[in-house]
């Protein structure tokens, strides 16, 4: 009992090493410095907006439009190069991702809704603007050169989407674990009501927490356009999948209340190597999304069944509850 | 069209203060009647072809195939589900199934084996939330995405065509003038609308979803009445996308996409609650002729494609946040 308890607290470290096991073994050349230049590359897409996500899963909350503000960056970033100039377009495609997760935050925290229905809605929202203003076509930059120099590879390793992923969820780790505001997502994403009963201004954390999910997927989004020359309305349709999935591998709770930056971390790496090793073996794109799919369901199953069952006493979030009614739950 | 809307849901207010009352039981059925005539009246206006015999037949033929995943989706709603989104799966697992088992087992058996698989795979949709507790929705996004690869993998990625003419004739044919895919919608609907009104399951999936605790206190078998719920909707989906891959003889695994979003704006701007506990399936189904009305003459007035999208959102949205809002206001 005592070992399983282990195995489930390092349970994304245990994943993630049998996943890089099974992918050496099985696909030849695995191990070695270009895999892991691609695999990062290929997981920082992931990664990125997986911190935002797990900032807004911690917060009890979860966005389904990130795939759908991914594109709409994306080809505002593109889309309005001729006219500002590069930088400038890629800094207002990531504000329109800010402004879109103001959106969901504004409509959830203003009307109490709940936050799956809403974003479902806004992801037909926002992926309809991004084919509105392309004519559903996908758009080109202007300077190819520009993205061959975004997607270089510095140090044989890093690309700059890739150390950017790196480095935000040092980040995140430090502002999750450190500092007040970090601690308050935690207790907002617990108990709202008792948060707010002690003072933490839950409706704003939760705002701030979707514009930082919109931003997140904002940036990983100008980055793909960026790299590709391309904005794309379709972009990132099969991404939410994948990015729940990643974050969930990662131990962070969709109930909320749990979750740390470097279980996104393993999460995140985890994916990324189950997609080079399947792109290696030329696994079909639709085997890949039956892999991811089976592994997000398997692990939330594995989430709830194995917290619920041991002991009569629930878990402890359970012995809260009697302070949400008296705090006076409408 | 923010008018009609505004309209719609204004009328939809009173229902929830004032059941006993009949006047404001009345006024909120004939909220969405209204809606629904001030597009007609709209759309007679603006295009003569919309008030044509052709042009309804078209609408009720488009909207039978929605039709059916409605229904089952007004159960999912009803029960506190929220939404199944694996519902493109289940369509395209009908679609290709159906078709491609065709020259093995003959188009009959092969119609019955898609919807029985379709239903499988609302099983686990429902195994997965009724009785493992998962949430709804990345139960059945997580399940739809497997689906929708497994399929898609079976065939090889490619389309599926039809190899017996007969039964596409049977599909499209005409009994006494009504397309024969109305006519099944209508049993299909008909159905439904018992079930969830007057047979103890129906009576059962309201007590659940309006108190999940109450209900099982009182007996209720909870899990089970959630889990069946998906797999209503599973068979559902899986009648829904056999006729629309029998329809067009043809089917792509990508069938299905954007079905499980008409159903839910049909359902919940029907004035079904999304929380769960109050809906019924006429409510669903004059929420689905108003969307498909209104998108018909969208698309005879030349909105493009994105800008459907956009206003069916915005649909979903307020019409989410109206009963969130209502919800509070009553104190329930």
């Amino acid at each position: 009992m005592r070992y399983l308890a282990l195995a489930l607290q390092y349970r994304v470290g245990i994943i993630l090493g049998l996943t890089l096991l099974i992918s050496a073994l099985v696909v030849p050349g695995f191990l070695g410095l270009t895999t892991l230049n691609l695999g990062l590359d290929r997981a920082s897409t992931i990664g990125i907006i997986a911190i935002g996500l797990t900032v807004l899963l911690i917060a009890g909350q979860i966005d389904l439009s990130v795939g759908s503000v991914f594109a709409l960056s994306g080809v505002v970033s593109i889309i309005l190069q001729p006219q500002l100039g590069i930088l400038p377009a890629a800094v207002v495609g990531i504000l329109a991702g800010m402004l879109a997760g103001a959106v969901n935050g504004l409509l959830v925290v203003g009307l109490k809704v709940n936050s799956l229905v809403l974003t479902l809605a806004t992801m037909l929202i926002f992926r309809s603007i991004a084919h509105w203003i392309t004519d559903s076509q996908p758009v080109s930059g202007i300077d190819i050169m520009f993205s061959l120099k975004v997607s270089q590879t510095y140090l044989e390793i890093f690309s700059i989407r890739s150390a950017l992923f790196l480095a935000a969820i040092v980040l995140l780790h430090v502002w999750l674990t450190r500092t007040i505001p970090g601690r308050n997502v935690f207790a907002v994403g617990s108990n709202a009501v008792a948060a707010k009963e002690s003072g933490i201004a839950s409706g704003r954390i939760i705002f701030l927490s979707f514009m930082f999910a919109g931003g997140m997927a904002g940036v990983a989004g100008v980055l793909q356009s960026l790299v590709t020359n391309t904005g794309s309305p379709v972009f990132g349709s099969e991404l939410t999948v994948m990015v729940i999935a990643a974050v969930v591998v990662g131990g962070t709770r969709l109930e909320g209340g749990r979750g740390s930056a470097l279980g996104t971390l393993g999460g995140v790496l985890t994916i990324g190597a189950l997609t080079v090793a399947m792109e290696f073996q030329s696994v079909p794109a639709y085997i890949q999304q039956v892999v991811s799919g089976c592994i997000l369901i398997l692990l939330v199953v594995l989430d709830r069944t194995v917290h619920i069952r041991p002991g009569t006493g629930r878990e402890p979030a359970r012995a809260v509850q009697p302070i949400t009614q008296g705090g006076g739950s409408a | 069209m923010s008018d009609l809307v505004a309209a719609a849901e204004s009328m939809k207010k009173t229902e929830r203060f004032t059941r006993a009352n009949w006047v404001a039981e009345l006024a909120s059925r004939a909220g969405l009647l209204i809606a629904i005539l001030a597009v007609i009246a709209y759309g007679s206006i603006a295009n003569p072809a919309f008030f044509s015999t052709g042009n309804f037949v078209n609408v009720l033929t488009s909207m039978s195939i929605v039709g059916i995943v409605v229904v089952g989706m007004t159960f999912v709603l009803v029960v506190g589900g929220l939404a199944d989104l694996s519902v493109p799966a289940t369509i395209a697992c009908g679609a290709i199934l159906s078709l491609g088992l065709q020259p093995m087992i003959g188009p009959v058996p092969a119609f019955v084996v898609a919807i029985a698989l379709a239903g499988v795979i609302g099983m686990l949709n429902g195994a997965l939330v009724g009785y493992a507790g998962v949430n709804p929705i990345i139960a059945t996004l997580g399940v739809g995405t497997v689906g929708l690869g497994i399929v898609q993998a079976a065939v090889g990625g490619v389309i599926v065509y039809g190899t017996n003419p007969a039964s596409a004739e049977l599909v499209k044919g005409r009994i006494l003038g009504i397309p024969t895919v109305v006519i099944i919608f209508a049993v299909i609907a008909l159905i439904g609308h018992f079930i969830l009104s007057r047979s103890y399951w129906g009576r059962w999936t309201t007590a659940t979803g309006g108190n999940y605790s109450a209900a099982q206190a009182s007996a209720v078998p909870v899990r089970a009445v959630k889990a069946g719920a998906f797999v209503i909707t599973g068979i559902a989906a899986g009648i829904s996308g056999g006729l629309l891959g029998l329809t067009l003889q043809s089917a792509r695994p990508l069938v299905g996409t954007g079905y499980e979003f008409s159903a839910i704006t049909a359902v919940v701007v029907g004035g079904v609650s999304i929380m769960g506990g109050f809906g019924s399936v006429p409510r669903a189904i004059a929420g689905l002729i108003f969307v498909q009305l209104l998108t018909n003459v969208m698309v005879l007035e030349g909105v493009r494609t994105p800008v459907q999208g956009f206003v069916l959102g915005i649909l979903i949205a307020g019409a989410v946040g109206m009963d969130a809002a209502l919800r509070k206001r009553g104190g329930g």
